[in-house]
This record gives C-alpha cells, sequence and structure tokens, in this order.
C-alpha cells in the first residue's frame, strides 16, 4: 500500500456489504435441521425455585434446562457465580431458568405462557442506596483500596481550612448496538459451531468447554457481522452460547436464539449505576490538600466482570489531575437487579463524570474558572500516577486545551452567554469542558499473564495474506484498519490483505476485542508479524508467521496493593460543549461540541472520525438524555424511543482534531481509541448545564425532570 | 404456522364503507398505529383480530381544499404531504415537524392520529383549539363531530364500525390569530410527548376577542377548558398578573398527568403550567 501517511482514508472492507444491505447478520441465517430457542425467565427478583411444571409439548418441540448441562451449571467468566439456567436460586427478574425449542415461534411463545414455575419468595434488594444501607459483608461482590495512609488524611483534614464533601450518582446506560444479541449453536455430530454477533471468541470458546465438559475440537467459535457492540458483546454473548450449545447437544439440532429490542433491553447487561463520595481539604484559598474518594458500584445479580470495572473506575478515580495525598477505596455490590457489565469505558465514565464534576464545584468555591483551576493540577510527563506507577510519555493536554480554547473563543463565549442570559428569560446558554484520558489495553499484567495474545498471518499461494486473530470488527473499523497496517509494512494493495470473519478453528487467540486494546496491542503484533513476513517473502510460496505479545517492563503492576502502572500508555482528551437549557421544560440543546484527542497516532482519519462522533454522542447522551430506570427490580424502559439515545436531530457537527504523539509500542505509534472518546461527554454538558443556570448537580443524567426539580427549588429558595 | 388473514384494498370509498357496513373491520390507514399496536414478539407477524380494510390509497380521502372559508384536510392525507400543502397553517405544519421522523411521516396520516387517540397524539391540541370537526360517513350518511366529543378516552372514539372519518374541517377564524405548539419529548425525533401545549389567541385592539388552551399527555385525553377560557375574554394585553395567576390555579386544578417509564406527574404538571404561563405572559401576539 503506497499511502503517504497511514493516517489517509480508504474505504472501509464492509462498507459495499453494510451499505447495500446484502451482510447478513445472525438473525439472517438460517440452516438445515434448524430450531429456534425461547428463554423463559425468572419474573422474580429473588427466591428459591420449588418446582418446574412443562405443558405438554407438541412433537417436535423440547425443554432444555439445568439437568441438560454436560458440565458445571455456571458461565465461565470470572467467578463461577452465574447460572447457565437458574435451577435452584433465582436472583434477578429475566434470569434464564429454561428453554424451550421447536421450529414455530409462535408456538414456542403460547408455550412459554404455559410454563409453570412455584418459587419461594425472598426481600430481595432493589437498589444500589438499598444495598449500602445494609452494610453486610455478604453484598460486597469485589473491594479495593489504595492510596495514602488514612492517617496522614486525616491529620491533613484537621489541619485544613475547610473540608468538602460531596456525593455523586450515575445511573444505567443501556449499549443500544443496532443489532441485538443473537446466537446461533449448528449441531454436527462431533462438533459445535457456535456463530453470532460478539466481541470476545475465546472467551466464549471457553466458556462452552467448560458448559460442555468437551475437548477443544469438539467446539468451534465464529463471529458473525456484528452490528455494534459498545462492551455489550464482551459478556453477555458467552451466556448465550452456553444457552444455545447445551440445548444443539441435548436436542440434536441446531439451535437459534435471538433477542428482539425489548428482550434484549430488559435483561442484557448495563453500564453499571454508581455512587461516588468525595471528602477534599481544602486550603484558605480553595486549594486542594488532599481527597479521599469512596464509589459504589450497582453489580447487579452476580458479579461478572465487575470487579475489573471497578477496577477502572478507581483507577480514574482522581480524573488526570495530580492530587495530592489521595485515598480511595471501592466495592461493587450485588443487588437483585440485571447483572451489570462491560460497557465502552468501563468504569471510566463513572469516576470521570464524578471527578470532573467535583473538581468543577471546588473551582467555584475558589472562584476561579473551572478550566483554570484543572489545569492547577494537570498531570504532567514524570509524574506519578496515583498507584505510584508513572506518565512515561509526552503529555500534549495543555497544548490541545489551548487549541479548543481559541477554536471555540471559550472566553468571549463565557461573556457574551453571560449578557445573553440576562436579556432572555427562557433560554439559557452555558459552556463547559471536560479533561480525561484513558488507559490503553488490559489493567496491570492481564495482557502478559491472562490474555498472552498470539496472532498469525498467513500468505497464499497466490500471495494474498490473510490475518488470523481472534478480534472481532463491531462496526469500530477493525476489518479496515488492522488491514491497512499489514499492507503498508508489506507494502502490498490493501485489497490483497484478507480479514476474513474469525473463527476459532482458523485462529489463534489474539485475546478480546475488548479495552480499547486491538488497535495497540494485536495492532502491534499484526505489524511485527508482517516485518517478519516481508523478510521471509518468497513469492508463490505458502507461507505463516507467528508473533507473540511481549509485555514491556515498567512498575509491576500489584492487584492486592493496587500499586503499580496500571497501563502501558494513556490517550488525553479535551471536550468544550456548549448548550442552551430552555427553563421552563428543562429542555437542552446542544450547540456546539468540540474534540481535542491524542491517541498517538491516527490509523485511518475517518474512523477514527466515526469514533470521535459516536463516542460522544454516546457520552454526552450519557449526561443528559438516555435514562434508565429500574422499578421493583423490573428494567422500566424497553423501548428505543422510551430510553431516548439521540437522534441526528439532537447532536450537533461536532467540530474536532486528533494530536499526533507517537507512542513506541503501538503500530506506527497508535494507541487506543474507541473508548476515549465517549468519556469527556457527560462531564462536559454537566458542566455547560451548570454554567448556564448557576446550579451545581450532584448526578447524571440531568435530565429536564432533574433541571425543573433544580430550578424549582432554586426558586424557593430565592423567595 | 401460517395464518389466514383477510384483507380488502377496494378502489372507491363507496365500495369501502359497503364492506364496512357488511363486517366490522381493522381499519388501516398507514397503519402506523395499528402494527404496533398488534406487534408480536420478534419472529411473529402483527396479529390483527378482524378482517383488514386499507385505506390509505383512496383519492376522495387525500382532498385538501377551502370550503365557505373553512379547511377541509382529507383523512388519509399524510405527514409528508400536508407538510408540502400551502393551504395547511404554519402553526399545524410546526406541529407536524415534531411527529417521528420522515419515513414515518411518509405513511401516517391526521386522521390515524386522531382515531388512534393517544393521549399523546401530537396533532391533537392544535386540532382542538382550532375547533376541528370530523365528517364521519357511513353508507347511511356524513354526520359532522367535534373533535372533543369525539375522542372519550386513550384508544376510544365515538365511531360506529360502518363509519369512517373521511375529512377534518378547520372552522373558518376571523381576523388575525395567534396560534402556538409546543411539545416536550425527551428528545428531539421519534419521541413520545412528555406533555404538549397548544395555545390560540386572537386580539382587537389590544383586547382579547378568543383564547383557547389545550395540554396533551397530561390526562386520558386533551386538557381543555371552556369556562376557564371565558375569563379572559374582554381583557387586555399585557395581561395583569393577577389574571395570570387566576388562570394558572385554574389548570392546577384540573390536570392531573401520571408517572411512567417516560417521565413525572410531577414535572409534567410544572411544566404544563410553565408554557401556560409563558404564553399568558407574552407582552404582544404576533398573528401567524
Ligand atoms: C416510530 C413511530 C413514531 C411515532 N411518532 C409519533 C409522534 O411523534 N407523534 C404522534 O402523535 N404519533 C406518533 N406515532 C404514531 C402514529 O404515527 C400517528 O398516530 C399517525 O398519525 C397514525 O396514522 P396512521 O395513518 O398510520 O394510523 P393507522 O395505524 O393506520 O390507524 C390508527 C387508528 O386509527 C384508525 N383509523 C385510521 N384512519 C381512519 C379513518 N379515516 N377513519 C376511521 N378510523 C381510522 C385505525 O383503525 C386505527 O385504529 C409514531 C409511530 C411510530 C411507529
Amino acid at each position: 500500500m503506497n499511502l503517504k501517511d497511514i493516517s489517509t482514508s480508504v474505504p472501509k472492507k464492509d462498507h459495499k456489504g453494510k451499505v447495500s444491505g446484502q451482510l447478513p447478520y445472525i438473525s439472517d441465517v438460517k440452516v438445515e435441521n434448524m430450531v429456534y430457542g425461547v428463554l423463559y425467565r425468572s419474573p422474580i427478583a429473588y427466591g428459591k425455585i420449588i418446582s418446574i411444571q412443562l405443558p405438554n409439548l407438541p412433537d417436535g418441540y423440547e425443554a432444555v434446562g439445568a439437568e441438560h448441562i454436560p458440565g458445571p451449571n455456571y458461565v465461565k467468566i470470572i467467578k463461577e457465580d452465574q447460572p447457565i439456567f437458574a435451577n435452584e436460586w433465582v436472583n434477578y427478574i429475566g434470569e434464564p431458568i429454561l428453554m424451550l425449542t421447536g421450529k414455530d415461534l409462535d408456538i414456542l411463545y403460547s408455550l412459554l405462557n404455559e410454563v409453570k414455575v412455584e418459587f419461594e419468595e425472598h426481600q430481595a434488594i432493589y437498589t444500589l442506596d438499598e444495598a449500602i444501607k445494609q452494610k453486610s459483608v455478604s453484598l460486597v461482590l469485589a473491594s479495593y483500596e489504595f492510596g495514602e495512609s488514612l492517617e496522614n488524611i486525616s491529620a491533613i483534614e484537621q489541619g485544613a481550612h475547610q473540608i468538602i464533601e460531596e456525593e455523586y450518582d450515575t445511573g444505567y446506560q443501556e449499549h443500544v448496538y443496532l443489532e441485538p444479541q443473537g446466537m446461533l449453536a449448528v449441531y454436527k455430530d462431533d462438533e459445535i459451531v457456535v456463530q453470532g454477533s460478539m466481541q470476545c471468541l475465546y472467551y466464549i470458546k471457553n466458556a462452552l468447554l467448560s458448559a460442555l465438559a468437551c475437548g477443544d475440537d469438539e467446539v468451534r467459535v465464529v463471529q458473525s457481522p456484528t452490528g455494534g457492540g459498545f462492551g455489550g458483546k464482551e459478556d453477555y454473548p458467552s451466556m448465550m452460547a452456553c444457552h444455545v450449545a447445551v440445548a444443539a447437544r441435548a436436542v440434536k439440532k441446531s439451535v437459534m436464539l435471538v433477542f428482539d429490542r425489548s428482550e434484549d433491553m430488559l435483561v442484557t447487561t448495563k453500564r453499571h449505576p454508581a455512587k461516588l463520595k468525595y471528602r477534599t481539604a481544602l486550603d484558605k484559598e480553595g486549594n486542594i490538600l488532599s481527597m479521599y474518594v469512596d464509589i459504589f458500584l450497582d453489580g447487579g445479580a452476580n458479579v461478572g466482570l465487575s470487579s475489573v470495572v471497578l477496577q477502572r473506575a478507581l483507577l480514574n478515580s482522581a480524573g488526570v489531575y495530580k492530587i495530592p495525598h489521595f485515598h480511595a477505596k471501592g466495592y461493587v455490590l450485588k443487588t437483585n437487579t440485571v447483572p451489570n457489565g462491560a460497557f465502552r469505558g468501563f468504569g471510566a465514565p463513572q469516576s470521570f463524570a464524578g471527578i470532573e464534576s467535583h473538581i468543577g464545584h471546588l473551582s467555584k468555591l475558589a472562584k476561579i474558572d473551572p478550566l483554570a483551576y484543572k489545569r492547577k493540577y494537570l498531570v504532567k510527563q514524570g509524574d506519578p500516577t496515583i498507584t505510584k506507577g508513572k506518565f512515561r510519555d509526552p503529555i500534549l493536554v495543555e497544548e490541545m486545551i489551548e487549541d479548543v480554547l481559541n477554536v471555540s473563543e471559550y472566553k468571549k463565549k463565557k461573556e457574551d452567554f453571560q449578557r445573553l442570559n440576562q436579556q432572555n428569560q427562557r433560554y439559557k446558554k452555558g459552556i463547559g469542558t471536560s479533561l480525561f484520558l484513558h488507559g490503553c489495553g488490559f489493567t496491570g499484567s492481564g495482557e502478559r499473564d491472562h490474555i498472552k495474545a498470539k496472532v498469525k498471518l498467513v500468505k497464499s499461494k497466490d500471495d494474498q495474506v490473510s490475518l488470523k486473530i481472534s478480534n472481532s470488527d463491531m462496526g469500530q473499523g477493525i476489518l479496515t484498519t488492522l488491514c491497512k497496517i499489514v499492507a503498508k509494512e508489506l507494502n502490498l494493495p490493501f485489497e490483497d490483505i484478507l480479514y476474513p470473519y474469525p473463527d476459532t478453528k482458523e485462529v489463534p487467540d489474539s485475546g478480546p476485542t475488548v479495552a480499547s486494546r486491538t488497535t495497540m496491542i494485536v495492532g502491534k503484533l499484526l505489524e511485527r508479524a508482517a516485518k517478519k513476513l516481508k523478510n521471509q517473502w518468497q513469492t508463490g510460496v505458502e507461507q505463516e508467521v507467528v508473533e507473540h505479545y511481549v509485555h514491556r517492563e515498567m512498575i509491576p503492576w500489584d492487584e492486592k496493593t493496587f500499586t503499580g502502572d496500571a497501563y502501558p500508555a494513556y490517550s488525553w482528551g479535551v471536550n468544550i460543549v456548549e448548550v442552551e437549557v430552555d427553563t421552563l421544560t428543562g429542555n437542552l440543546k446542544l450547540e456546539k461540541v468540540y474534540g481535542n484527542y491524542e491517541v498517538g497516532k491516527v490509523i485511518d482519519e475517518r474512523i477514527m472520525k466515526g469514533q470521535i462522533d459516536g463516542g460522544l454522542a454516546q457520552g454526552l447522551a450519557y449526561g443528559y438524555l438516555e435514562k434508565m430506570t429500574s422499578k421493583q427490580g423490573r428494567i422500566q424502559q424497553k423501548s428505543i424511543s422510551d430510553y431516548g439515545p439521540p437522534t441526528s436531530l439532537d447532536i450537533v457537527s461536532i467540530e474536532s482534531k486528533v494530536f499526533d504523539n507517537p507512542y513506541a509500542d503501538g503500530p506506527y505509534g497508535a494507541k487506543g481509541a474507541g473508548e476515549l472518546t465517549l468519556i469527556g461527554g457527560a462531564p462536559a454538558v454537566q458542566a455547560a448545564i451548570e454554567d448556564a443556570l448557576h446550579t451545581s448537580f450532584q448526578q447524571i443524567p440531568i435530565t429536564p425532570e432533574v433541571i425543573i426539580e433544580s430550578l424549582w427549588m432554586k426558586e424557593g429558595e430565592e423567595g | 404456522m401460517i395464518e389466514k388473514i383477510t384483507a380488502y384494498r377496494f378502489e372507491r370509498l363507496d365500495e369501502t364503507l359497503s364492506q364496512l357496513n357488511r363486517e366490522d373491520c381493522a381499519i388501516i390507514a398507514g397503519g402506523t398505529d395499528v402494527m404496533v399496536l398488534h406487534k408480536s414478539r420478534r419472529g411473529v407477524p402483527p396479529k390483527i383480530p378482524k378482517p383488514i380494510v386499507f385505506i390509505n390509497h383512496l383519492s376522495e380521502l387525500k382532498q385538501v381544499y377551502q370550503h365557505h372559508k373553512d379547511l377541509h384536510i382529507g383523512a388519509c392525507c399524510t405527514y409528508s404531504e400536508l407538510l408540502e400543502n400551502p393551504l395547511i397553517p404554519f402553526a399545524l405544519k410546526n406541529a407536524i415537524k415534531t411527529i417521528a421522523a420522515p419515513a414515518i411521516r411518509n405513511r401516517g396520516t391526521l386522521g390515524g392520529n386522531i382515531c388512534n387517540a393517544s393521549p399523546a397524539g401530537d396533532m391533537l391540541p392544535l386540532l382542538y383549539v382550532y375547533n376541528a370537526k370530523l365528517l364521519l360517513r357511513s353508507v347511511n350518511g356524513d354526520r359532522m363531530v367535534a373533535i372533543s366529543d369525539f375522542i372519550q378516552g386513550p384508544r376510544q372514539v365515538q365511531r360506529f364500525h360502518n363509519e369512517m372519518v373521511t375529512e377534518i374541517i378547520l372552522p373558518f377564524v376571523l381576523g388575525d390569530s395567534h396560534v402556538v405548539f409546543e411539545k416536550v419529548g425527551n428528545r428531539n425525533a421519534d419521541t413520545i410527548a412528555k406533555v404538549s401545549f397548544a395555545g390560540f389567541v386572537r386580539i382587537s385592539k389590544d383586547r382579547i376577542d378568543d383564547i383557547r388552551f389545550a395540554f396533551g399527555a397530561v390526562g386520558p385525553t386533551m386538557v381543555r377548558s371552556i369556562d376557564i377560557e371565558k375569563k379572559l375574554i374582554g381583557k387586555t394585553i399585557p395581561l395583569a398578573d393577577a389574571d395570570i395567576a387566576e388562570i394558572v390555579a385554574a389548570f392546577d386544578k384540573i390536570i392531573r398527568p401520571i408517572d411512567d417509564q417516560r417521565s413525572t406527574a410531577a414535572y409534567r404538571k410544572t411544566v404544563a403550567l410553565h408554557l401556560l404561563r409563558y404564553f399568558l405572559s407574552m407582552k404582544q401576539y404576533q398573528p401567524n
């Protein structure tokens, strides 16, 4: 490939299939001897199953439950606490108890209505607040604590001029991937092939090896074109894969399980609701002396990936700031609600919303412009991280801030808005900023100890090169970017590089498609593999090269003490958001959105722009628009319109820029970019709303309901 | 399992009406409410319990014309068609632009919005303040009903099964009137109203000749009160604070919204009253 600069955009590999509508997703697939599966789900939030009574099943219709699972009855993720089919206790509304299979969905739905399960109901815990109040160890699914000793912190607090305490709440977020979850198990005598919408082929394969208690060559996992993931297809598909595979084994037929939107919204994982508590000691001028942070995540009914989400939440609890004397503690608590799981940002969006809000409020106390106050504490190259790691690489945030201040005319707008707001009783304008980072790749030594990524390049006789990796393109564009890296390295036309949808029979485990690791880690391995292949290149000969992950030793990560380098590298971002708030309705109009980012090196400009625009839309919406609630353990919003993700009329065009800062261990200098772009949206929107209304908020999403209530309370106070 | 359904699609309105007279049918205009109402779970077609009659191709139901200065709108005009029609008042067009998104606006009809009688139907507040009348036709002839009499409750309308709404009539309004519509949803497109408000006022020489309000999504049907409106007739603009307070207090008593997955009763009520107060506080009203 002859691009001068790798960043120059090329047509996406999957462009035609998607634009023409020809690309078949899993729900489009039909195979011979296929039946559908439908799940009987727990109607109660917490209780014991006493008995199960099945209706008379017509010919060709069968029931599959825990008794059909050859291996242990749990979905292998981290802990063994999530049953494949609940058979003793149910822990949330919607928990799968059994599956009915058969040819006709209509008949299956009516049979489902006739299943009778008797429960002994127990008192459920429905909310994070209830779980916190209970103070029961049995509800703690995970916890970590780190930072400066509490004696030091309290000594500083005693000498402080003022101590500020704040409590901040963040809500659910739903992924709303365009394609709902779907999984098919193709039954063969000697093999079960599971295919579907997924991010992590080997997570699924490992879960299947455990559930089916079978040999490595008896299961195979194949990714189908995946219409969006956002983390929602990181952990959840493992459970669905177990359902269809166990069922296929039991009924000796291929089994298809596909959710419609409402089932998907009601039962699949969401972003963890969180409560964050800050206690900060200040001196007379409002300077920060110390900070103590408590984080509580609502894990839902089982731990799943929550412990790792909590780690990332904690690692980001001080934001992009160097806080003197910092201490943090975090818990995942169990509630009898839908399990929460991976979601773009993975704990960081909660933490950044909280810390940016808190620092913003501290700046008001100090009577300093929020951005000026934030800049006083900005970390610099060479500074330690809060876990005694180190920010090794150059940090460009100051330049990025200066640039976006100019482009947005921040100072002028602040003044203009003040004036305009005095003239306009109904509509109030505001401008807000956020500063953020994202640690790229797995936390700590995860890449070295758990993932151990391996990639393969295979060259055919006609000199076409195929990528053999287990990573999923879910719309983010790796079919294109990873091929570009290999094409450029081999100096071959982009079209000659193939990246077939991965199949575990063909591809080694290059790790899951998560944690903003794919371009940086897998891309780097591919770059190295391509170099190797180039050196050995023999025209017209089949060739194969393999590359293994090599760990760059830094300050070793210790999960117990929570110290060391949590990430090999960081990507950075600055957002500025302008809003107009309708004080009669609380409705918000985004007027302008700016984003400056630093992701090492961009591999494809258009794809990066897609990540920026999409990530920001999702992040902004997390701050003011998307609202999901659970009542007595039941999710209330089961349609897209009730939940309200942004439409093209809600988002304005986003002015963005990406700064080059090549990273030695990324391909062409690239770092992670996928999650970063979401993180700054919510805090910037909150800051803008606060600027418009001169009010502080202690939660996201800041919905019109929240705004109206706060304006009403303010009115009450003022007269 | 293939289920048989009967569906009729006649060339002419009279044939359609004869069929409706013979048999109780489900009328489908654009189908954008019917199909959602009868939606099944994934992979199963919608279940409509009656034979279907399609009507949205009938040219008799797609006319827009003026007659004795009243505006007649064919029940099966789609939103997209109405947006393009020069006879349609601006206020109504603005309301149409808040409905759904272009694809649904290409199918959804004005008649469908009325007959679906949703508490959150976005055409309804304006039609109430325009004092819209509906022309209902059956094999036995025509009858005219005020929209506020026609709509009885959520999805309940006063229609005999052999009847069809053929026209929506907006009576002529004397002089210059100022009409507003505000829809409050959770986002800017494809959203169901959490609250909506329509206001209508006609002023002559600083005095209120006529004033009307309707609120949507805050009760089983649109909330309108002629008694409260009457209190303002003859008052001068701008209204005194005490008058505004009296009207707001009167609506405060009759607006009784609910909590649901989309919003709270408290929010709905507060915002409804805010929008009313804002309308009443205007220093001047531009005719539109
Ligand atoms: C995605 C989506 C978004 C939407 N957004 C909005 C929105 O923002 N605001 C809003 O108000 N609505 C919205 N709707 C609802 C719907 O589009 C409107 O109510 C539309 O006007 C219905 O018209 P239709 O022709 O499709 O009705 P249909 O579904 O064909 O009919 C609706 C009802 O009216 C009856 N009917 C229709 N025409 C006649 C007639 N001439 N005589 C007698 N009975 C009749 C039918 O039998 C049925 O009971 C939305 C719907 C969808 C699917």
